[in-house]
């Protein structure tokens, strides 16, 4: 923790993830406004009282910029946590099993990277609609099959390892070695792919509400206020540059405080960033 | 290294089997199909329930599904991709074109961004801690930070709007020449080379440092050769290996994976026909397009896997 | 921008009174077009010129109907000169053709092509499957026998896929893109882009003005539309959202042309037991909580929609009848009074209201509908389904006496005749709720009674009776819907926006 303390650029991602989480967090209680009433007010210029104008509904813009995070967060770090605890799983029992197992399950890694994102989603969420757990599970799965491979090779190096060999000899079963061998020296690798799996399903899911598969309205949000706002970019450029801006330094946070916290344990986070 | 190849190549047949079988039912279990997507809300208010379940006969959309399985796997050995359903018309000339203008686009990125992301991260690793290396880190972690559609918006918004200097959408042909097509798309083409020269500058730059850290490099150092000598002749194949495969597998994505730039540019390719064959619910296409993307990961993969024989003295040796 | 009110006929008597332009028209020059409109077909290189996958708002280039309904919903000829009903009961009509009328190809347009057109169109068309003979008659008329009456009919004729191409085989005829409209493909490709070159032997003598009109298909694109627009590289952009339009009006360069009035929403309330719309008080006061005008204001920007009476017709509609104006509050009051009564004195949860992005305004739209209607103690939740599969999502199994899973939800509804829109109010239909008793059997007497109405004003008379009956019943709620918009360069002249966005015509457009 000192290890990433020391670093500036880290210290500054993780100052930048923490305010966004206060403010997601504390939005009810500091929002002047409701983010969803309709304030009679449509179009008000920034001023004392609506302090990034209303948008033309009559909403409030800055009410609506702090709750903006709240869904696509959640969103995001519950798909981060389910790649990272589901990739994990997978990757390691792979990497104990080998064999056709392994095989198997490299094979639909292989094939969730030739399925277009885009399409997969898709077909998750006409099936399933347009919720929140969906999109969770959606984007999750997504992220998980990169964890899957960087856990795997992770794994299998440590299967070579005198202890883990013990422990085989020992006649510990699959599942003691996994839990209690594998899974806690790949912890600081599943932190790391934390953040990175986080800062890309944050992206993601922003993406998607631009294209009207992610988070849908009335629920406030900064993709979907970007969208909704470029008709009216040129009169009222705020409600684009303001939600874009949150995204933008909320996923560069978490990409600083990944960089940081590879860094200092010494691993190597851009190789995990793909997929 | 000829088994080599042919294993890949077989394993490589199952992963299209299973994909080509999954994506079968996932379009399948699906609500609704062709024809009902193909209707308005004041055309079905029209017509009774009996006319459309003669359509719906009519276009074989009552099959049962294994049967219609069975008849997509056995086109899939004929190299048959079939034909759309409402109008009949053959899949693969509905796709050809698209794919050839996605595969463009990918190979035009990779090939301007590689350089530049070879060059950055080169000079990122020979200044590794030091100011230009931390400027390098921050723009490439800003440039993968901004979603593809805010670049793109922003692009058009400057540099086609306030300062015309080039066209803001593509109105070239699906089919016009790809000189003609790709020239008439600098914008789509400066926002996908952006975040590509973030990613893969990322990747290479942590390859370079490691392979610096790595000990030939220290015993080369002691030897009296000089460091640019030793990234460049010793150190940058070797860092060249990861990110080729990673180089490969994001080329692989672009293919099919930059809708957003293509729905922002109107770039005509195979990402933009997928939803709009998604949203027709022409199944057929949604699979010809799935197959296509699936070969290209399997070929970028392949390709990469060669170059990583070529370029590494151990495999190549044994 | 004022846009004069014509019809077709009287500029076919006399060519080149492009009225509203003080300037004289100006031949020749190429416009360049966009339009953002959802299509619903996926053409292929064989398809592409098909009358039945072009993009709809542009099948009036290339061809013509028998028939054109103009700004006002009024039926004007086209190919067709007259049209009269053989029968009492309004089931047999009679076409008179324009005589002197070629195809691209020089030929003569015959009853011939006309009976071939219809054998497609009504296998195919939604709204021509009740034709059950179409002949050509010894004089060079077209005899269409119905399987009921429908004193309507003659807007049948005007329908978007209803074009008349020469006589081939139904499984080829259109494909060759050949029609009798003012321009003729010059080249395609595919959901992407037409190209037209002027029709020189074009029956409207004088028309059209332009050599060519390039089409730029940016459905569902409006961003990318209006960057073009903007940067010069298009002179149109149809289909707007109403939302862009104050942004646009404000540059120099732009003039936004109002169609009138266009498409709105219809939500299904289901009446099934257990259901609180099965109760009529309910109902009520939703029609009454709702604050529809706030929805024009908020939504559309006043001006650039419209009230809407909760039938399927549109206000631009000659019979179409409003509802009275309740001052908001006493609307609030009144809805709450009816609540109370219905035994919610505390207001009440109607559960979750579905919808799906049909157009850009839809999320919008509900989220104040969702507001205004908690003020007067009605409160919903909101979800959203993807487009993909929502047909079947907001029917449900469609049948009431299996329990009637159909939901509520909203669905988009077109700018149509009273024929059309208020036969989607009958009881076998999902989007009346399954509305049954006695109030419904006489709407529906009405209608079968209006249909076999010749006299139109008689008719009109019936069409307000049955309106009369759904502001008392409220078996579906219609709030509120917006006119058609689109922009175009202040170089572009004589181009008319229609409420009806696949009515818009090319002959009178000419480039200053």
């Amino acid at each position: 923790m000192t290890a990433l303390l020391r670093r500036p650029a880290a210290l500054l991602g993780l100052l930048l993830v923490a305010t966004h989480l206060v403010v997601a967090i504390s939005a009810p209680w500091i929002a002047p406004f409701a983010p969803t009433s309709l304030l009679d007010a449509p179009l008000e210029p920034p001023n004392a009282t609506y302090w990034l104008g209303t948008d033309d509904l009559g909403r409030d813009a800055f009410s609506r910029l702090l709750w903006g995070g709240r869904v696509a967060m959640l969103v995001a770090f519950a798909a981060g946590a389910v790649a990272v605890l589901g990739g994990a799983l997978l990757g390691l029992f792979a990497a104990h099993r080998r064999g056709s197992f392994d095989d198997v399950l490299m094979r639909l890694v292989e094939m969730k990277l030739a399925v277009p994102t885009i399409l997969f989603v898709a077909i998750f969420v006409t099936g399933f609609g347009q919720s929140v757990p969906v999109l969770i599970v959606a984007v999750g799965i997504i992220q998980m099959m990169g964890v899957v491979r960087t856990t795997r090779a992770a794994g299998i190096v440590l299967m070579e390892q005198g202890y883990v060999r013990a422990a085989q000899l020992n006649g510990e079963s699959g599942a003691t070695i996994i839990l209690r061998e594998l899974l806690p020296n790949v912890a600081d690798l599943m932190a790391v792919e934390f953040a990175l799996r986080a800062s890309s399903a944050l992206l993601l899911v922003s993406a998607l509400s631009f294209l009207g598969l992610g988070i849908s309205p009335p629920t406030p949000d900064w993709g979907l206020m970007v969208e909704d706002g470029m008709a009216l970019l040129e009169s009222e450029p705020a409600l684009v540059l303001a939600p874009a801006l949150c995204i933008a330094t909320l996923v560069l946070g978490i990409n600083l405080a990944a960089e940081g916290l590879s860094d200092a344990l010494g691993l190597d986070a851009a190789r995990g960033g793909g997929g | 290294m000829i088994s080599l190849v042919l294993r890949r190549g077989a394993l490589s047949l199952v992963t299209l089997f299973l994909l080509a079988s999954f994506i079968f039912f996932a379009t399948e279990v699906l609500p609704g199909d062709a024809l009902d997507v193909s209707l308005s809300a004041d055309e079905i208010a029209m017509m009774p329930p009996e006319v459309l379940a003669r359509r719906r006969a009519e276009l074989g959309l009552d099959r049962p599904i294994l049967e219609r399985y069975t008849s997509f796997l056995g086109g899939l050995l004929r190299f048959d991709l079939g034909r759309t359903i409402i109008t009949r018309a053959p899949v693969a000339d509905i796709v050809a074109m698209p794919l050839r203008n996605s595969v463009a686009l990918a190979g035009l990125t990779l090939l301007l961004a590689l350089p530049v992301a070879l060059a950055i991260a080169m000079a990122a690793a020979q200044a590794k801690g030091r100011l230009l290396d931390n400027a390098v880190s921050g723009a490439a972690i800003i440039g993968y930070s901004i979603p593809e559609f805010v670049t793109g918006l922003l692009l058009i918004a400057v540099f086609a709007v306030w300062w015309p200097l080039f066209p803001a959408t593509i109105t070239a042909s699906t089919d016009d020449p790809l000189s003609v097509l790709l020239a008439a798309a600098p914008l789509a083409v400066a926002t996908t080379i952006i975040g590509s020269i973030a990613y893969l500058g990322r990747i290479l730059r942590v390859g370079l440092i490691e392979v610096m850290a790595a000990d030939f490099v220290e015993r080369l150092h002691l030897s009296g050769i000089p460091r640019w000598r030793i990234l460049w002749l010793h150190a940058l194949p070797a860092a060249m290996i990861p990110g080729l495969s990673a180089a490969a597998l994001y080329a692989a994505s672009l293919v099919s994976g930059v809708v957003v730039v293509e729905l922002v540019f109107a770039y005509p390719g195979i990402g933009a026909e997928l939803v709009r064959a998604v949203t027709r619910r022409e199944v057929h296409v949604v699979q010809a397009i799935a197959l296509a993307a699936a070969v290209c990961v399997v070929l970028f993969n392949l390709a990469a896997d060669l170059g990583i024989v070529a370029l590494d003295p151990r495999t190549r040796r044994s | 921008m004022i846009i004069t009110r014509r019809g077709l006929a009287g500029l076919a008597l006399t060519p080149l009174a492009a009225a509203a332009q003080t300037a004289t028209p100006r031949r020749g020059g190429t416009i360049i077009v966009a339009q953002c409109s959802a299509n619903r077909f996926v053409a292929s290189a064989q398809t592409a010129r098909h009358p039945y996958f072009t993009v709809d708002l542009t099948t009036r280039i290339p061809y013509n109907a028998l028939v054109w309904v103009d700004r006002e919903m009024r039926l004007q000829p086209e190919l067709a000169t007259a049209w009269a009903p053989a029968s009492a009961d309004q089931s047999v009509w009679d076409i008179t053709l324009r005589p002197g009328v070629r195809f691209h190809d020089g030929t003569p347009l015959r009853a011939e092509d006309v009976v071939a057109s219809y054998e497609l169109h009504r296998q195919r068309n939604f709204a021509s499957g009740q034709i059950q003979k179409i002949e050509a008659m010894a004089d060079g008329r077209v005899r269409f026998t119905l399987d009921a009456g429908n004193s309507e009919f003659p807007y049948v004729l005007a329908e978007y896929q209803n074009m008349i191409m020469p006589a081939a085989p139904v499984e080829t005829i259109g494909n060759t893109g050949i029609g009798t409209g003012p321009f003729r493909f010059a080249s395609t490709d595919p959901n992407r882009i037409a190209v037209y070159e002027r029709n020189p032997a074009y029956w409207r003598e004088g028309f059209p003005y332009l050599d060519r009109i390039e089409l730029h298909n940016r459905e569902g694109q409006q961003e990318t539309a209006l960057a073009g627009l903007r940067s010069g590289q298009f002179d149109v952009v149809m289909t707007i959202d109403p939302r862009s339009v104050r942004g646009l009006q404000r540059d120099a360069d732009l003039v936004v042309d109002s169609g009138g009035g266009g498409h709105h929403y219809v939500i299904q309330l289901p009446k099934h037991p257990g259901s609180p719309f099965e109760d009529k008080r309910v109902r009520q006061a939703l029609a009454l909580g709702v604050d529809r005008e706030a929805i024009v204001r908020l939504v559309y920007g006043e001006g650039n929609g419209w009230v809407g009476n909760d039938s399927h017709l549109v206000a631009a509609d000659p019979n179409f009848l409003a509802l009275p104006r309740i001052p908001r509050a006493e609307a609030v009051a009144r809805a709450r009074a009816l609540l109370a009564a219905a035994g919610h004195p505390n207001g009440i949860n109607l559960g979750t209201l579905y919808w799906s992005p049909q157009s850009p305004e839809v999320g919008r739209y509900f989220q104040v509908l969702q507001e205004t209607a908690r003020e007067a103690g009605l409160t919903m939740a909101l979800e959203q389904r993807p487009a993909d599969g929502y047909v079947q999502f907001r029917t449900g199994d469609n049948d009431f006496s299996k329990g009637s899973f159909h939901r509520f939800a909203m669905t988009a509804v077109g700018p149509r005749n009273p024929g059309i829109s208020l036969f989607r109010m009958r009881d076998a239909f999902v989007e009346s709720g399954h509305w049954r008793g006695p109030q419904h059997d006489a709407y529906m007497a009405l209608y079968a009674q209006a249909m076999r109405e010749g006299d139109a004003q008689a008719r009109s008379a019936m069409f307000s009776q049955m309106q009369r009956i759904l502001h008392e019943e409220v078996p579906a709620l219609l709030p509120a819907g917006t006119m058609t918009f689109s922009v175009r360069r202040r170089h572009v002249h004589g181009f008319e926006f229609h409420p009806q966005i696949w009515s818009v015509r090319f002959d009178e457009v000419w480039r200053g």
